[in-house]
């Protein structure tokens, strides 16, 4: 936001609970993806249905951003800096929605996971999802900061956990190979290594709304990738 | 007019100072105008922007404590050189005012006087014509071709402007000065003209002076913010609006001004 306060107060306040509204619901995200970790990778079913169940706030912030959005433009014809507070506010609450949901949608799976998890696979997921929890923390301080190097960074960094995807889902395989009854939590796990992966991509998205939030301009250059299909072994 | 893909410069102001007496009212303007696009001058109230807007068919000589300096080059003539026939000008350059100011005459009087004036009509024929397409282009033929005769300070506030339009196109100008031209409209009236400043610009080079964000957004397309006598920023005016250099254009087109 500028530095300057706007003539018109109750504008000012708009802007301000809307920027309040984008916080709360990143920090939202943050616990929700923290839970939904804690519990596939300690097998706790507590904290697993408290993030299904929390789902549902995170959703309505986006409602409530929608319409702030929807009001802001319609009664207040944001400029400038004002616009671009206002269209990546709804750009970004679009994207921790889709947060929120994977995570949801990691617990579920959680849920339904066997006890004993080997292992190996639950160091390769921690070693995803600790990196991704960095980056989500790391998008949302630069927002608060409307720091456009920080996001420069985290936007950079989202090629590590491309890597680590990759390394995941093979030992995931591997697993799903060893032996016919490990199908079931085998494929679980493959969708809930994705899910990280895809909370990582829209912290990347976050990431670019606000580099072009601060700077006006959008982040150029080839967004890192370092997916590619993954080629197990045999064909 | 484009030459290579950017647009030819119609207007370009250099070193452009402007004093009423002792005070000063424009420090050092340097602006291009471009051809065939409409440029919109912002600025809070006092700041120089109608100043300058009359800098350019030398209206301030009227304001006898009015003293320009610096160049104002149009088709590569400087209009401040003591040679300058300044009716010729005004020929070239027409003028649109915040108050409809229709002559006390008919409409078709009011659109005829430029034209006889200047001498650019040789019989009744051509000068209906030269009414008629006027009155067109002006999108106000369709309303009022019934009552050419009728005096034009009866029609409606919106009408009167497209009036006013009407006669400052009749002289076939180059460029169209237009100082707050809707302030005194309704909505409707305001989008009638905003659209008719659009179809203009293909014939025209238009400047406007408007204390409506919204409205230089909509219609120009080249931005110029001034601020105390300065021009402060000037630009694409989507630029502008999305991303200003300058923070004062910044906290001025957002609200946030002292």
């Amino acid at each position: 936001m500028s530095e300057a306060t706007h003539t018109v107060k109750s504008y000012e306040e708009e802007l301000q609970s809307l920027n309040k509204n984008i916080i709360k619901m990143g920090v939202s995200c943050e616990e929700a993806l923290g839970k939904a970790i804690i519990a596939i990778t300690t097998r706790d079913s507590e904290n697993a249905e408290t993030v299904i169940k929390n789902d549902e706030k995170i959703d309505k912030f986006e409602t409530l951003i929608e319409q702030q959005v929807v009001n802001l433009i319609a009664l207040r014809q944001p400029m400038a800096i004002d616009l671009r507070e206002t269209v990546t506010a709804l750009k970004i609450s679009s994207d921790l929605e889709r947060i929120g949901d994977l995570a949801k949608n990691i617990s579920k799976r959680t849920l339904l996971l066997n006890e004993n998890l080997p292992k190996n696979l639950v160091e390769a997921l921690v070693r995803v999802s600790t990196n991704v929890q960095k980056q989500l923390k790391s998008v949302l301080d630069a927002y608060l900061d409307r720091s456009s190097s920080m996001a420069v960074n985290v936007w950079e960094n989202d090629e590590q956990i491309d890597e680590l995807t990759n390394l995941c889902m093979q030992e995931v395989i591997k697993y799903l190979k060893e032996h016919e009854s490990n199908l079931d939590d085998g494929t679980h796990l493959l969708f809930v290594t994705k899910n990280i992966e895809r909370i990582g991509d829209h912290t990347t998205n976050i990431a670019e709304q606000i580099y072009y939030l601060v700077e006006g301009e959008y982040l150029e250059g080839d967004r890192p990738k370092g997916t590619e299909p993954i080629v197990t072994g045999e064909k | 007019m484009k030459k290579n893909g950017v647009n030819m410069i119609k207007i370009s102001a250099k070193n452009v100072d402007v004093f009423y007496g002792k005070k000063q009212a424009l420090f050092n303007i340097n602006l291009e105008i471009e051809e065939n696009q409409v440029t919109a001058l912002i600025g809070p109230s006092g700041c120089g922007k109608s100043t300058f807007l009359r800098c350019l068919n030398r209206m301030n000589d009227v304001i006898d404590i009015c003293n320009v300096q610096g160049e104002i080059v149009i088709n590569d003539f400087n209009i401040n050189d003591k040679g300058c026939d300044v009716v010729r000008l005004r020929e070239k350059i027409g003028m649109v005012f915040q108050k409809p100011n229709p002559f006390p005459k008919t409409l078709y009087e009011n659109i005829s006087y430029g034209p006889t004036i200047h001498g650019m009509a040789q019989s009744k024929q051509e000068m209906d014509e030269i009414v008629e397409t006027s009155l067109k282009k002006a999108a106000l033929w369709e309303e009022v071709k019934d009552r050419l005769h009728e005096p034009g300070t009866g029609l409606s506030g919106g009408q009167q402007q497209r009036l006013c339009i009407a006669r400052a196109i009749s002289v076939q100008p180059e460029v169209i000065l237009m100082d707050e031209p809707c302030s005194a409209l309704d909505p409707i009236a305001t989008a009638q003209i905003e659209e008719l400043i659009d179809e203009l610009k293909k014939e025209h080079t238009i400047i406007i002076v408007t204390h409506s964000m919204a409205q230089a957004a909509r219609v120009s397309q080249n931005t110029g913010f001034f601020h105390l006598g300065e021009l402060i920023e000037h630009g694409s005016t989507d630029k502008i609006f999305k991303n200003p250099e300058n923070n004062k254009t910044q906290d001025y087109i957002t609200g946030r001004f002292g």
